[in-house]
């Protein structure tokens, strides 16, 4: 069977099992816009959001995901921090970067970058984030051309550059930021909490797996 | 209070004296207690069994025997469930029947949680003195909330110890038919009720549930322990010394 | 149809006799459960959580064929092709035909059940396409000669360290590791060489999203990212049921699934792929392809079973499950195992082809209780019992039996008879003793324990007595 009428074959038999018929089509396709259109959130978890406490709270769940957290006060100041990190982790000052982060100075900080998409030798990987989420301190990463998914994914040390200004309660939020910014999703949206992880032997957790062994957060406190 | 004592078919074939244990129990709290004679089975194994039929059948038998009581009170979670969760379900498609069941479904009790929070009995008969670990059964547990019904009973005497088993609330393997359709796997997980059970090192496993009860000592037996009790929560609240 | 659903009572003694899995399976209870408790704990209200969770996911069900529709006016826009699959042999020829189509030598797999439904691997390797299973349970499993996994998110949870060690071992050709991290380590570089260089990344799909014709993949280890964001083809398998309307709809299911699943507050990774790779994208497939797989499932809509398709694959339900936790997946006989596997495999492959499954519970509710959409798994395993009944296909014994039992229940002056005469016999099989080691009408409940000994005497003949002194 051809796949197009495999597909009428299969939503036939769905629509013959709920008695799909003209009139309550109507009333379904009326129900599956109004629910498109209601965007209707779930019960939620209370989330702090007076003053700092959303960004403390990012700080504390990414911990939480075996993140580690560095803050500075303006982005001007990240390429410093990082720098600092990698001489912490003994790694060397190198690293690969998104093209949207090119323009701070690398250079000034003693780090040599490359600004693209990251391959199997790259052993840091540099990154901005789209937003972050509080609830449960994970990053949201948003692909594109200035902004590569290898990046966050290949290299062993993932560092994010996280603006303050961008964390919001819950996942929620972050989607209505990217209608609201983005209009449509990017093709690869991905959400980040913490390293790369394993518990498939003995349910041991394992740090490291596919992804990043480490995921290393530097918050820019700085009101835009 | 008037009340009907369902007595179960495994307490009546099996251990009359936990039947015997809960009259005294009712008549303490203050209950005028009525044994209907003809009564026999719930009806619950036939209904597990997947045999609507007969569960209909026996449904309709309780409930016209029971009906006509105040308050109904099993000895048993499980079998108090099945007339007040299920009776309904059963007989769903007929409405004149759906609703004697329904109209019964709410005077219907299992014998700890009615004592406590229906009768509200102050004094329990017994002076039961001694170390006692509580198995929770899945049904009065999951489907009727008696966690707390039991353990207050067993606190107002002030000679047991109640010491918490690891994973009281797991089943013990029972599972009705369960246990004689599939013996090695029900066997099997009754050893770990019974292990559990045991690292407590009380002296006596009390539930509220018969055939619970009985998987779990015919396992202990079988391992080759003679000495710990395992009794029903009726019989350690009514023990005399 | 032959499967190992079959022969669940042979295959569950096997399990009991398998001294290593039993250890296995001992060390695993518990450690997921214990930190569900705690995880479960930072939603301020689980339940109702569940009930929303529950809620929008029937909301899908009741409009199956609309949403379905949705979602593919949706994901075509962005440049998805979207296939349809009856069963498993439909799936295995698309995903064959798309191999072939784009020169595809290698795949890299993240977990798919379906594919394990399919028997998918096996179809590929026939046509000359390399399957690589890159989770790390299912990668253990294909180089253990393709053993099927026991559990759908840890797959070789009836593993242990020692055993995966033999298996890197002799596979790798590497001096033995004894640490799991050494292990894991080895695991990434061997794969890490598969991702660079497989042509096609096949995975499940834990959600399709309506409104943006979007996959949600949730994964902790990376490899489901790698999968979708390496190869210059990517097929997503996915059931029909699996649609969600909007990402708010993600947003909430994300509280339950990693929380009744590993007991995290969230996976690591939760990707939403949309379409294909932009002109100027550095990274990400060329070619999408959703297949949308019946298998069966079509046929559970508008049927009393229709609760069973909220599943959203935790595994919570044969984490807390004693019969799960006591013989483990295998027995169960084909993809899915425990309480939902015992649902889901008489509805997928007919009852007739797993009598034992839904009788292979103790109905204790352990699952009902922890399910994220509040399946009544007990309801529904009784449910097949009950059509096994009108299907007259339980053994004539138990038939009998339950209607003589039946017809005595219902008349009580012959049932109190045969219960005084049940208390006596039994009474004198005992011999004075506490209990009886071998009970001929019982042979099951005495292989592994002993029957209790009555007292002698029915509880109403003691009360009649009473009453007349």
């Amino acid at each position: 069977m051809s796949s197009g009428s495999r597909r009428e074959d299969i939503l036939g038999r769905v629509r013959a099992r709920l008695g799909r018929d003209a009139a309550n089509a109507a009333a379904g396709r009326a129900a599956v816009e109004a629910t498109l259109a209601a965007q209707a959130q779930g019960p939620r978890p209370a989330v702090d959001t007076q003053d700092s406490a959303l960004a403390r709270r990012f700080v504390e769940k990414s911990l939480a995901q075996s993140s580690s957290v560095d803050s500075v006060a303006t982005l001007a100041a990240a390429p410093a921090a990082v720098a600092r990190y990698l001489a912490g982790q003994n790694l060397p000052p190198q690293a690969v970067v998104w093209p949207s982060l090119a323009g701070l100075d690398w250079a000034g900080a003693g780090m040599t970058i490359e600004a693209r998409g990251a391959v199997d030798a790259d052993l840091v990987g540099i990154t901005g984030c789209f937003c972050a989420v509080a609830e449960t301190g994970t990053l949201m990463l948003c692909g594109a051309p200035d902004a590569p998914a290898t990046v966050s994914l290949l290299p062993e040390t993932h560092i994010a550059i996280v603006p303050a200004s961008r964390i919001v309660p819950g996942m929620e939020e972050a989607f209505a930021l990217a209608r609201a910014e983005l209009g449509r999703l990017p093709r690869a949206v991905n959400f980040i909490s913490g390293p790369s992880r394993t518990g498939d032997i003995e349910q041991t957790i394992v740090l490291g797996a596919h992804g990043p062994y480490r995921v290393h957060l530097v918050v820019v406190t700085a009101e835009e | 209070m008037r009340v009907a004592l369902f007595v179960t078919c495994l307490v009546d074939l099996m251990r009359p004296r936990i039947g015997f244990a809960a009259i005294e129990l009712l008549e303490a709290a203050g209950c005028e207690v009525v044994v209907p004679p003809a009564q026999t089975c719930c009806g619950q194994p036939a209904w597990n069994s997947g045999d609507r039929e007969a569960a209909a059948k026996l449904a309709k038998k309780v409930i016209a025997e029971f009906e006509g009581y105040e308050w109904v009170v099993a000895p048993s979670g499980s079998c108090a469930d099945h007339i007040r969760t299920e009776y309904p379900v059963i007989l769903a498609d007929e409405p004149a029947w759906r609703e004697r069941a329904v109209a019964l479904a709410s005077r219907v009790h299992e014998l700890t949680d009615f004592l406590v929070n229906v009768a509200q009995l102050a004094e329990v008969p017994g002076n039961f003195a001694g170390s006692v670990t509580y198995h929770d059964s899945c049904t009065g547990l999951r489907s009727l909330g008696i966690k707390d019904q039991p353990r207050a009973l067993l606190a107002k005497l002030p000679g047991v110890e109640l010491r918490e088993m690891a994973g009281a609330e797991e089943c013990c393997g029972f599972g009705g038919t369960f246990a004689v359709k599939f013996g090695e796997i029900s066997a099997a997980i009754a050893e770990r009720k019974c292990a559990n059970a045991c690292a407590t090192h009380a002296a006596a496993i009390v539930g509220g549930d018969l055939g619970c009860l009985l998987n779990i000592e015919g396992k202990l037996r079988r391992m080759g322990d003679a000495q710990t009790e395992v009794l029903h929560i009726a019989e350690v609240l009514t023990r005399k010394r | 149809m032959e499967t190992g659903s079959r022969r669940f009572k042979a295959n569950a003694a096997a399990a009991l006799a398998n001294p290593v899995l039993q250890g296995n399976l001992r060390m695993a209870k518990g450690k997921f459960i214990d930190k569900r408790a705690i995880a479960i704990k930072e939603i301020d209200d689980f339940e109702a959580t569940r009930e929303a969770a529950k809620n929008l996911r029937n909301a899908v069900l009741e409009n199956l064929d609309l949403w379905l529709e949705k979602f593919e006016e949706a994901a075509t826009a962005r440049g998805a092709t979207v296939l349809w699959a009856k069963d498993g042999a439909e799936i295995c020829r698309h995903v064959v035909e798309i191999g072939k189509k784009h020169g595809v030598k290698k795949a890299v797999k993240s977990k798919s059940m379906l594919s394990e439904e399919a028997g998918l691997n096996h179809a590929l390797a026939a046509a000359g396409i390399q399957p690589v299973e890159t989770d790390l349970g299912e990668y253990i499993l294909q180089i253990n000669d393709n053993e099927r996994p026991s559990h759908i998110i840890a797959p070789a949870v009836h593993k242990c360290l020692d055993e995966v060690a033999d298996l890197f071992h002799a596979t790798h050709r590497t001096p033995r590791k004894t640490g799991i991290p050494a292990l894991t380590r080895e695991a990434r570089e061997v794969l890490r060489e598969h991702f660079l260089t497989a042509e096609m990344g096949i995975s499940g799909g834990n959600f399709l999203i309506a409104e943006t014709g979007s996959v949600a993949l949730v994964t902790n280890e990376g490899n489901g990212r790698m999968v979708t964001t390496l190869p210059r083809v990517h097929v997503v398998i996915t059931g029909i049921e699996k649609v969600i309307p909007t990402l708010e709809d993600l947003a909430t299911l994300m509280r339950l699934l990693p929380r009744s699943a590993t007991g995290q507050s969230i996976s690591n990774y939760v990707s939403v792929l949309t379409g294909t790779k932009g002109p100027d994208d550095h990274d990400g497939p060329e070619h999408l392809y959703f297949i949308l797989v019946d298998n069966g499932r079509a046929d559970v809509i508008g049927s009393e079973f229709q609760d069973m398709l909220r599943c959203i694959r935790c595994g919570a339900c044969m984490n807390h499950c004693p019969v799960y936790q006591t013989i483990g997946g295998h027995a169960y006989g084909w993809v899915y195992p425990g309480p939902m596997g015992a649902v889901l495999t008489p509805l997928y492959l007919g009852i007739e082809n797993a009598i034992d499954l839904p009788h292979a519970a103790t109905l204790c509710n352990q699952c009902g209780v922890v399910c994220p959409v509040n399946i009544p798994l007990p309801d529904l395993l009784r449910k097949l019992r009950e059509k096994q009944v009108e299907r007259k296909l339980r053994p004539w014994s138990e038939r009998i039996g339950l209607k003589a039992w039946a017809w005595a229940a219902s008349h009580p002056g012959l049932y109190a008879f045969g219960a005084r005469l049940a208390a006596r016999y039994l009474k004198w099989l005992a011999g004075g003793e506490a209990s009886i080691p071998v009970l001929g009408a019982a042979p099951e409940w005495t292989a592994g324990r002993d029957f209790p000994a009555p007292e002698g005497r029915t509880f109403r003949e003691l009360y009649a007595q009473r009453k007349k002194s």
